[in-house]
């Protein structure tokens, strides 16, 4: 290849970098407008933040007094997740994978997952025995997958959902 | 309160907003959300395997503090 065409290629992949970008961006703001009208409605204190995270769009609300909007194990904040999703969708026609966060629990439930990972993956290098985890959604799965991953070992998943669980393996 | 977030949430994700109606009902056996949509998006609100529904059912419940029945139903008039 000449180097002009090397270089019209990169351009051409900078440009399709900065659409993805600017596509991830307007699902946040297309979210946060539907998350933002709830709180209004619901009388909640919150603020809304918005990034893109990889390949991602995340959108985070963050306040006080936001409990309810988790639940029992997150199941609230799955469910608004959902729900901003398909909001997305309608507006976009494309399928998202945006992520919602309420007041930072799913950032503390991967970095104790992260730990879990870890914690784990030294016990299997100790014992060289394989060590199963408690049932794990699919998300919580794959951050302990990369943790472990990370830690230089080999982990797989087993059982059906709901109950599929992540079993570390020793080298 | 509760039926205007019910309407936001429901409104956002249909292709009719124009056409959702709440209406909040106390009936004797207790309170009831009336959702009506265009036909065209009953299935849209249900969602598969009525994820969608319940996804509507649980963030309501948890503004509420308890749970709320709501019933999904299409507009009348249109066939």
């Amino acid at each position: 290849m000449t180097e002009s065409a090397v270089e019209a290629e990169q351009a051409v992949s900078a440009e399709q970098n900065e659409d993805e970008l600017t596509r991830l961006e307007e699902e946040g703001e297309i979210a946060a407008d539907y998350l933002e009208g709830l709180l209004d409605i619901a009388d909640l204190d919150g603020d809304i933040d918005m990034d893109v995270e990889g390949d991602r769009a995340s959108v985070s609300i963050v306040g006080a007094e936001l409990d309810q909007l988790v639940g029992p194990n997150g199941e609230v904040l799955e469910a608004l997740q959902e729900l901003t999703r398909l909001a997305v969708t309608r507006e976009t026609g494309e399928r998202t994978r945006l992520m919602l966060d309420v007041g930072g629990h799913r950032a503390a439930r991967r970095a104790a997952l992260e730990r879990l990972g870890v914690e784990t993956a030294r016990k299997v290098k100790e014992t060289g025995e394989p060590v199963k985890l408690a049932p794990m959604s699919p998300f919580e799965r794959k951050m302990v997958h990369d943790a472990v991953a990370a830690a230089g070992l080999r982990s797989e998943s087993e059982g059906e959902e709901p109950n599929r669980r992540v079993v570390v393996l020793p080298v | 309160m509760l039926e205007e977030a019910l309407e936001h949430l429901v409104k956002g994700i249909v292709e009719h907003p124009d056409e959702v109606v709440v209406r909040d009902r106390a009936l004797r056996r207790g309170r009831i959300l009336e959702v009506r949509v265009h036909p065209d998006d009953l299935g849209k609100v249900i969602g598969r395997q009525g994820r969608t529904a319940r996804a509507l059912r649980t963030v309501i419940g948890a503004i509420e503090g308890r749970a709320v029945r709501i019933d999904l139903v299409e507009a009348p008039g249109y066939r």
